[in-house]
């Protein structure tokens, strides 16, 4: 009996000690995490202009945004295009850079540094970078397609300018960054056994057939794992935006987070602001539920089936 | 060795104390916010200006934080909100009542009753202070002034034939004027007599001096009248020989690069504020060029220009910091005291709220003379509580559609308007 005790007594002193080194971490997440979620719970039923006190108004703010706010619609429209458009994209893209970098050219961690490099860069700084690449009248793009705009006598692209353009655009200077999905789909493809390609050239499969049956199949799970991680950042869009386009032109790329930085920032609207924050990750939530539903569909090495 | 470790970490440890003592201990420290950080060009003179403050003081000690201008609003807003804002600050002067009616700062009436001699009033601007009084007490004071003008190249209007005598003084001569100041080669602009977009030139500074605006004395929203249609559609086709994205262009070349486009000397005649002045100044130019009023629609305009500045603040954490309150108006009285308003118009090249320190320091300039009568002219654009943001987000999109012929001004404007209607709407229903 003493010795159970004394065990039992141990394993608490543990867990204190546990727990006290935990602490700065468990601090951390209480006060800055858990805090302001359910503060901002709170702020979402309430109107609340940041100076006065925040007063009750139970589901209005809900309620407005749903029935009666046009740019609520309009925002929430242009983010789901960005979504649709940039996260097959950005998979795609990042796949091919990957298959590209997988082949055994010499200095190949030159070109794979390349591509990642601008996954380094600050958001703020290539934002201002592509401005003025796309600028439509002394842009080096425009420059660059001058005689292509000539031969086929086509107006120049008016890029971020242009209301019909811009959404892509952006879309296209996002495309910059995708050396970071590139860096994962390369670790996956390195971990795919060789034997399998080794047997699958012994059946006479070519680089093609060897792709899409083995390559392809195999990285699911980082395809996965980068769909989920994008349609999450995707609707969070924003300082692309902020920074090029200011939401125009024609509010064209005016999205959803811009729109809740705007009820802040500028209506002095916490409330609304934190109810459109609060519908944003119950958004998030029912499309990442749906998306995991095609885990299904992905094939994890070692498995058995 | 173990004791000279121990006699070090006892030497620092004093040292330590002296330093946070700094000779001030007894006294009651100020918090100052500013838009003067280390690094920026007026930090120096901020800086002495607060020491001059310090040294003359043996009860207070005011200390100086400096942030950038655009990070400045946030920092401000979210200090105020979480009761942590300085003793004094820096804020706009449109919306000082919605602070003052949240309780958040204190009564300057009150301060100047039991001080008449503190600050003199009467050299400060009604029109201002008018911004800065809720139910009939001040809340705050103009710190700075802020006018728009016409400024004009001398050397453009030589070129064509033209003096200081032909300066527009009419929409109507401002278009015939510019249009003889146009250059274009191959349709490529070259040079432009004048842009109703361009500068700091806006629809409803054009809307005020018709006797317009963009709300009705309870804040509904106008903008359905055919005057508003066409001050709009004068704007679009002042310059219509050329297409919009001609005309962007031209103006974002320099732009871009962070050159004003009349520095620059790209564009003979624009509306701009005061600032400009200090802009051309400081980048040496050697251009002749003048200022004057902005020309009126017609005989029967209004003389009036868009302008703002910062007020000055006391904010009441509410904890009962009555020794942080005097002290901050201590320092408010020295701030707003003639020597200091020359000082920090010399070292930032504003207009200060203080018109005799103003005409001291624009003695024998005829620009800042000139600057100055403006300010008289000057109105600051109305704090719409459902749309504290009016002329900028909210209007932006419409507007630049109507100047991208996208929709007509007519279109524009009652989707403008729609939208302000909705916003008074849903705000009404959460308050």
């Amino acid at each position: 009996m003493v010795k159970t005790s004394s065990v039992t007594k141990l394993k608490k002193q543990e867990n204190y000690i546990g727990y006290l080194f935990a602490s700065p971490w468990l601090i951390g997440l209480i006060v800055l995490g858990i805090f302001p979620i359910f503060m901002s719970l709170y702020f979402s039923f309430t109107n609340y202009n940041m100076i006065s006190a925040p007063t009750w108004v139970g589901f209005t703010n809900y309620r407005i945004l749903f029935t009666n706010d046009d740019l609520f619609w309009k925002s929430l429209g242009n983010t789901v295009y960005h979504v649709m458009i940039a996260v097959p994209l950005g998979i795609i893209v990042g796949i091919a850079l990957a298959l590209l970098l997988n082949s055994k050219v010499k200095g190949m961690s030159i070109y794979r540094t390349m591509f990642y490099l601008p996954n380094v860069v600050s958001v703020v700084a290539m934002t201002l970078l592509w401005l003025w690449l796309f600028q439509p009248n002394f842009g080096l793009i425009n420059q660059l397609l001058s005689p292509f705009y000539k031969l086929f006598n086509l107006e120049p692209l008016g890029w971020y300018l242009d209301q019909n353009m811009s959404k892509m655009t952006l879309i296209l200077m996002g495309l910059w960054t995708a050396g970071g999905s590139m860096v994962i789909y390369l670790a996956q493809m390195q971990d795919i056994p060789v034997t399998l390609y080794e047997s699958a050239e012994i059946d006479g499969a070519g680089w093609f057939k060897k792709t899409i049956h083995i390559t392809l199949p195999l990285m699911t799970p980082s395809i996965f794992f980068n769909f989920i991680m994008g349609l999450i950042g995707s609707f969070q869009v924003f300082t692309i935006a902020y920074i090029m386009t200011n939401g125009g032109p024609s509010r064209s790329t005016y999205y959803y987070a811009y729109y809740l930085f705007d009820k802040m920032m500028n209506d002095n609207a916490m409330g609304m602001a934190s109810a459109m924050a609060w519908i944003l990750l119950v958004m998030v939530l029912i499309v990442t539920i749906v998306a995991l539903r095609l885990n299904k569909f992905v094939f994890y090495l070692g498995e058995e089936t | 060795m173990k004791k000279i470790i121990i006699s070090l970490c006892l030497v620092l440890l004093g040292v330590f104390f002296i330093g946070c003592d700094g000779g001030t201990s007894d006294r009651v420290i100020i918090d100052f916010w500013h838009m003067s950080p280390v690094g920026s060009e007026s930090f120096s003179a901020t800086k002495q200006i607060i020491n001059e403050f310090n040294e003359s003081q043996e009860l207070y000690t005011v200390k100086g934080t400096g942030f950038g201008f655009w990070d400045y609003w946030d920092k401000i807003a979210v200090a105020i909100s979480s009761k942590t804002a300085p003793d004094i600050g820096f804020s706009t002067i449109d919306d000082v009542p919605i602070r003052a009616e949240a309780g958040v700062l204190y009564n300057i009436s009150d301060l100047i009753d039991a001080d008449p001699d503190g600050i003199d009033i009467e050299e400060l601007y009604q029109s201002q202070l008018d911004f800065a009084t809720y139910e009939g007490d001040l809340y705050a004071l103009p710190f700075t002034a802020t006018t728009r003008v016409l400024y004009y190249n001398l050397d453009m209007f030589a070129e064509v034939g033209l003096t200081e005598a032909d300066v527009p003084t009419t929409w109507e001569e401002l278009h015939t004027v510019a249009k003889q100041l146009d250059v274009d080669e191959d349709g490529v602009i070259q040079q432009l007599g004048f842009d109703p977009t361009y500068g700091n030139a806006t629809y409803h500074g054009y809307l005020w001096q018709c006797g317009l605006d963009f709300f009705d004395d309870d804040l509904n929203p106008t903008l359905n009248t055919q005057k508003h249609i066409d001050v709009l559609q004068w704007m679009i086709d002042f310059n219509s020989e050329y297409t919009r994205n001609q005309l962007v262009a031209f103006g974002d070349a320099n732009a871009m690069l962070g050159i004003n486009v009349f520095a620059g000397e790209r564009v003979a005649m624009i509306v701009e504020v005061d600032g400009l002045y200090q802009i051309i100044q400081n980048a040496g130019a050697t251009f002749n060029y003048g200022v004057t009023s902005i020309p009126l629609p017609d005989e029967d305009g209004v003389r009036v220009n868009w302008g703002s500045g910062f007020s000055v603040e006391l904010y009441d954490n509410r904890k009962n910091e009555e020794d942080q309150k005097a002290g901050a108006w201590e320092f408010l009285k020295y701030l707003m005291s003639k020597e200091v308003q020359k000082e920090f118009s010399t070292a930032n090249g504003w207009l200060m709220a203080h018109q005799e320190a103003m005409e001291e320091v624009a003695e024998g300039n005829a620009i800042m003379t000139r600057l100055l009568e403006e300010v008289a002219y000057a109105r600051d654009k109305r704090y719409v509580p459902y749309a504290p943001s009016w002329h900028g987000n909210d209007w932006q999109p419409y507007y630049n559609q109507a100047l991208n012929r996208e929709l007509t001004a007519e279109q524009a404007l009652a989707a403008a308007r729609a939208n302000y209607l909705q916003k008074k709407e849903n705000w009404e229903a959460t308050h």
